[in-house]
This record gives structure tokens, sequence and C-alpha cells, in this order.
């Protein structure tokens, strides 16, 4: 089915879930991989314990966990896929879907709502050409609406990537989207921050 | 609660009734003592986890603020439970409600209709009409194994079937997807499962949300009948229930025996019963008789009225006196019959009785070490054993002289010429081989499915099985049968009733020495522990 929905905003759609590119080279044989499942396994009792960092691991360099990875953490990890599986669907914000090179995500919880976030999340869709949880032609770009980002001080409050934009306006979101374009200011490719922390 | 130290048993009370059990009991097993079923889903006694997720087995116990779930509460001195309170039956009711907001009223087309423990409950709180205007999820249906559907929009997620997989058969295969109202079962996407016990997943499903795929749309719960019976499939002999239609097997479940299969059995087992429905059967008397020339020899089989053909084999083994020749025997018959071809064959001085069994793969549910599908893929190879059977490879011979007796072997592998030879070739079987073309008599009798008896299984256990289907034709069980060829030789009596033919048995073989055919019941019992298990390959094994 079409992966213009993004899973985490619309009712799941389960059986056509699966994406079915396949991941062309192992993730673990990486140095970063290495590195990161070592460190993981060292901090936990237990291999199983790894599963979240890994997945968000994967998530940061990929920006989205498909089949073939699930199937490569699992083995890494001595777990069935369809456990990892099971793991990576219950929890919503892994993406099961490609997202674009710049993953904004638009709070439009209470207090960015006064704040006309409607009207950014509408803007940041006409700039960026898609409609929610779709990719961007280019590549670019997705963007989706998102609960409470927790900045209810500085609504709305935009995250692109790891990184929070506060106080955006909607006249603010098309100089946002090309400095976005250009300069890869949310950190090319899904950056290295915190989703990606073992 | 958990104060079962030295006590070996509690009393408490149920619904105003007085109960002592043994100390550890679960309330919701406590109650089934005084004929309460308390309603679950997620709860099954067969299941080793009880996550208590369902909340459909809350109960009130008195001097305790909230409900609690009976499947996971230790039954304690003095605790007074109340199953069916206004609390507990509101907040039962309030379950029920919310698995319907989602669940499709397909009660007419879903298997599970007429024994869905969603549809029982949903009558029984009165749960009839929905608070709910939003339209219903739909999700779709998925086929979660070669042979098992998966129609998600049925689904309670009370997650049976992902921990009989997981916890019971150790295969981590079966899991859920998404969680809240998204929740479904699944198993990693492109993969299917490929488990030999997976098929009790469908039995342990408590809607129809899991359905087997060759039992799908065919047959509806109320126009079937059941027989408790055994599985034929190997020596293990798991208690099953074949349930049918139309006198065909549609559906076999496994039926509780906890010496023997536990709640199970194997995918092997379901599949080769159902599989019985199958093949042209023999279904009339045949002789041959020379036609009417004379004789009373020759010629062509011709099919005959039974009193016809019961006369003539026993005259032609009157005539015959004692002259050895040999024997071959279906390790797939049933005790009484083996035991009836036995006195006829002692009659007949043969000694021996060659039975071959099949072999197969072997499998094993790693939490029920009794259950286990065995290598042979026989019934009743230790019946076989206990009357002077013999196991034998390759194809039967039957080139000897004297007389020829075979039972239900379908003579895989015999040649042009067998039984050419013998003096008297005597034939009864099930279904009607090429090889039996030289028979002199061929006498049609009943499946296993179709008739009264018992099996032995790998460790000697007597276990009975009932009559299921109608037999085709004039096919009649073969004790019946043998037992009138024997009357007629003036040897016993003939027996119309199963009962008969194991009181005989009981009272002329060792092997089955002091048991009734009433004591044995529906779950077996053991045959005389002197007389071995010779037939089996794997006895102590």
């Amino acid at each position: 089915m079409s992966r213009r929905i993004h899973p985490a905003v619309v009712p799941a759609q389960p059986f056509q879930l699966t994406a079915r590119e396949t991941f062309d080279g192992p993730i673990f044989e990486t140095e970063e991989g290495k590195h990161r499942l070592e460190a993981a396994l060292s901090r936990y009792p237990t291999k199983q314990a790894a599963l979240l960092p890994m997945l968000g691991f994967v998530q940061s360099v990929k920006g989205w966990i498909e089949p073939a990875d699930m199937v490569e953490v699992a083995e890494a990890l001595d777990l069935t896929p369809a456990y990892v599986h099971s793991i990576a669907t219950f929890y919503t914000m892994y993406n099961k879907h490609p997202v674009g090179r710049h993953f904004v995500q638009v709070c439009t919880n209470i207090s960015c709502h006064l704040n006309r976030a409607e009207e950014v999340l509408h803007r940041f869709l006409a700039e960026t050409g898609t409609r929610e949880g779709e990719v961007s032609a280019d590549g670019e770009f997705t963007v989706i609406e998102a609960e409470c980002l927790g900045a209810c001080g500085f609504a709305t409050v935009v995250q692109v990537n790891d990184r929070y934009l506060e106080d955006v306006t909607p006249d603010r979101v098309p100089e946002i989207v090309a400095n976005l374009r250009g300069a890869g200011d949310g950190g090319a490719p899904n950056g290295s921050g915190k989703g990606g922390d073992a | 609660m958990a104060e079962n130290g030295a006590k070996a048993t509690v009393t408490l009370k149920i619904d105003g009734v007085e109960v002592t059990v043994p100390s550890g009991t679960r309330v919701i097993e406590a109650a089934e003592h005084v004929g309460v079923v308390v309603p679950r889903y997620c709860y099954h006694p067969g299941i080793p986890t009880r996550p208590a997720q369902c909340r459909m087995c809350l109960v009130e116990v008195e001097g305790r603020p909230k409900l609690e779930p009976s499947c996971t509460l230790q039954a304690a001195d003095d605790m007074v439970v109340n199953t069916a309170s206004d609390t507990a039956r509101t907040a039962r009711q309030s379950v029920i409600e919310f698995l319907l907001v989602n669940h499709p009223l397909d009660c007419p087309i879903c298997d599970a209709a007429g024994q869905c423990m969603l549809q029982d409950y949903a009558y029984v709180t009165n749960q009839l009409e929905s608070r709910v205007d939003e339209p219903k999820r739909i999700m779709g249906r998925d086929r979660i194994s070669d042979d098992i559907l998966y129609f998600a929009d049925r689904c309670v997620i009370c997650t049976r079937c992902v921990r009989f997989m997981r916890d019971v058969a150790e295969d981590d295969s079966l899991i859920v997807a998404q969680r809240g109202d998204k929740a479904y079962i699944d198993t990693f996407p492109g993969r299917e499962l490929d488990n030999p016990f997976q098929g009790n997943i469908v039995d342990v499903c408590p809607v129809g949300a899991l359905v087997h795929e060759d039992f799908v749309f065919k047959a509806r719960s109320w126009d079937m009948d059941a027989a408790a019976s055994v599985c034929p499939g190997c020596p293990t002999g798991c208690n099953v229930t074949i349930d049918t239609k139309e006198n065909q097997i549609v559906r076999v479940k496994p039926r509780h025996n906890a010496a023997v299969n536990s709640w199970w059995m194997c995918d092997y087992g379901r599949k080769h019963l159902v599989m019985t429905n199958r093949g042209v059967r023999a279904e009339l008397p045949l002789i041959r008789d020379g036609g009417g020339d004379g004789d009373g020899d020759g010629g062509e089989l011709r099919p005959v009225d039974w009193a016809t053909a019961l006369d003539w084999v026993a005259e032609k083994i009157d005539a015959l006196g004692s002259p050895g020749g040999s024997a071959v025997v279906s390790p797939d018959a049933s005790n009484e019959n083996l035991f009836y071809l036995r006195t006829l064959l002692d009659r007949l001085g043969v000694a021996d009785a060659d039975f071959r069994v099949p072999q197969g793969e072997t499998a094993e549910l790693p939490t029920v070490p009794t259950l286990k599908l065995r290598a042979d893929r026989a019934a009743n190879a230790a019946g076989a054993g206990f009357f002077g059977g013999r196991r034998a490879d390759g194809p039967p011979n039957g080139s000897a002289g004297g007389a020829l007796v075979v039972l239900d072997d379908e003579l895989e592998g015999a040649g042009e010429d067998f039984g050419a030879s013998a003096d008297f070739f005597l034939y009864l079987g099930t279904r009607l081989p090429g090889a039996a073309r030289n028979a002199d008599a061929v006498l049609p009798i009943a499946t296993f499915a179709e008739m009264d008896g018992t099996f032995t299984n790998f460790e000697g256990r007597v276990q009975r099985f009932h009559q299921a289907l109608r037999p085709p034709g004039l096919a009649r069980p073969g004790w019946m049968v043998l037992s009138r060829v024997l009357a007629r030789l003036g040897d016993g009596e003939a027996v119309d009733d199963v009962r008969g033919a194991f009181e005989r048995m009981a009272a002329q073989a060792p092997a089955f020495a002091g048991l009734t055919w009433d004591g044995i019941g529906l779950k077996g019992a053991p045959a005389a522990e002197a007389a071995g298990v010779a037939g089996s390959a794997e006895a102590g094994a």
C-alpha cells in the first residue's frame, strides 16, 4: 500500500505495513554499529534489554526501520525477528515507513494549537509539497503532526530530526524550509542525536 | 494472600459454597470444583502464563476494595469469593461492551458461532446493544501459516495463541504487533508459522479469529456431531474429539488427557485424521465360490450378503483344519480386531502375523514430555505385538501355502501372485487393494472412526475410541465380523456390542486381564504390566 500515511498519526493498516525494500549492507558490521552494539550490551544484564537502544540506533542511521533491519537486530541480540517486529510496532515513534532526510514533527497539542500550530503544519505541507506522512519527491522532507513535545513555553514547537525549533510562526516556515533544503540544518541524514544514544 | 506455607489445603467459600482445595490453587480453578465457570479469555488451563489481561475473570472478594482477577488470585483460608455479585457482573459487562466496540457482528459467517466465548458472554451479560456510534475498526484477514487464517477484526487479543507458541511450544515466532485497539496477532512480515504443533492455536482461540483453512465455512457448530476418539497417527494415542457432518470428518480437536497429550495434539495427527475421509472403500462381502458351477470353488469374486459370506468362509475354514500358513495384519487395527483375528489364526495353526509400520519424522512439544509425534506411523503396533504380531520390513510375503489371512493391510509392494499359492486366502479390509485379487473371500470392515474399540499406545495404555461415522455399504467392525465367523465354528458367540468383544478379550488375553470397558473410561488405563509392550519399537523410550 502507499506509504504516504504515517503510522504514528493514523490508524495502522496492519497488513500493508511492510515496505519491501531490502537494506543493503549489514548495519552492525560498520564501525559505528559494532561500537554501539558493544556499548549497549555492556550496559544491560541481558541482550534482550538492548533492543530499544539498538532499534533507536538503526532509526538514527536510516531514518526508519524496515523488516531487514529487524532481522539484523534480532540476530545481533539472539531474538526472533517476530519479537523485534512486535516491539518495533508497539512503539509508534519507531518509523516503520521511510521518512525524508528532514523529519518534521509539528506539535499540535493545546499550547501550540492556541499559537496557530495548525497553520504552521499546513504551511510546512505547502512549502514541502507533501501530504502528511509522505516523503517529498526529492526525498528531503516528511511532515507529520506530533503530540506534545514538552516545550509548551515556546509554542509552536517543531521538531526537525533531533532538533527543536521554538516559537515557530507560519511566516517563518518558508525560511526554515529553505534553510533545511540548503544547509541541511536538521543534521544529515537525520543527525546523530538522542534517538541513537545507546 | 500467599499463606500457603505448610498447609496442604485451604478452605474458602465461593458463591456461598464451601470448598477445600490444595493450597496454591487459583480461585478460577477452585470455582470449577463447585461448578462455577468464571468467564475467561486469556486464562487457559494448559498455558502456564497468566497475564490477567482480559479482565473477564474479575471476582469480588469480601473485605477487598477492588475486584481481583481470579486466574491469578490464590485461594486462601476464609476467603469469601463472589463471582456473580453486581460489581463483578457490571465489570464483566463493561469488558464485553469494550470488546464489542470493534468486534464485527459477523456471527452468521463466523466459524466459531455457537462455540464462541464472546457470543456466550455477550448473551450472559445481556450486552446486546452498543452505545457506540463510531464506525468499527476494520483490519481484514491474514495468513498465519499454510493452513491457519487470522481474522483480525474478531480477535480479542487474549494472547492465548501467542502464549501457546511461546510458553508451550517454545517458538517465539507469533507475536502481538502494534498496541491498543490497533493490536493484532502476526508473524514476522513475509514469514509464516512453521511448527508441528501450531494447529493448537486454533483450538485455544476463544473466538473465531484463528481458523483452520480446511475447516473455514465448512460446518456450523450446531450441524456437527462429536465423538470421543483417539488419534491413530502415531503410537502416542492423543485423545481427540472427532467432529463430523453428513458422515464426513470435518474437524479434529484434542481432548484433554493429562497422562497422554495434555490439551494438545500435533498437526500431523489432525491432517491424518481428516484424510481418512478419502479413498474408495470395500463395501460388500465378496466370495469366490465358483459362481454356481457346482464345485463351490474357483471362478470370479462375487458380491454376496453377509450371511452367505460368513457361512461360506466358516465352512472353508472348518474344512481346512489346521494347515498353518501366514498372516499380514495392520498395526492400525484395534485390539478387539487383533484379538479375534488371533483366535482365528490359532485355530488355523498360524503362529506369526507380520505387521509393517510406516516411519515418519518425529516432533516433540518441549514442555509436554508425554506428547510426541513418534516415528511409527501406526496407532496400535503395541496391540499387534500382544497378539503374536511380528514387526516386518519390505513387501508382505504371500507366497506360502496353507491359510493366508490379511487384516486391513493394503499390501503395498505385494506382487501379482500374492496369495496365489495359498489354500485359502481371506482378506478383511477397509479398502480393496489390487493385491487382494487372489483372495478367496473379501470381508469389508469398518475403519476405527466407524466403530467402537480400543488401541494400545506406545507405553501400553489401552484407550477407547467411539464411533464417529457410519461405515459405508455393508462394512462392519472387524470384531463383529470375526466373532460371527468364530461363532459359526462353534467358538464363542457373535457379538454386536464392543463390550462383549472387549470382555472376551479381557478374559482370554493376559495383556488385558482385569480391564473392563467401563473401567477404562474415556481416559484409558494401562494394560497389564506383565504382558510388556512387545510390538512397540519405542517401548520404554
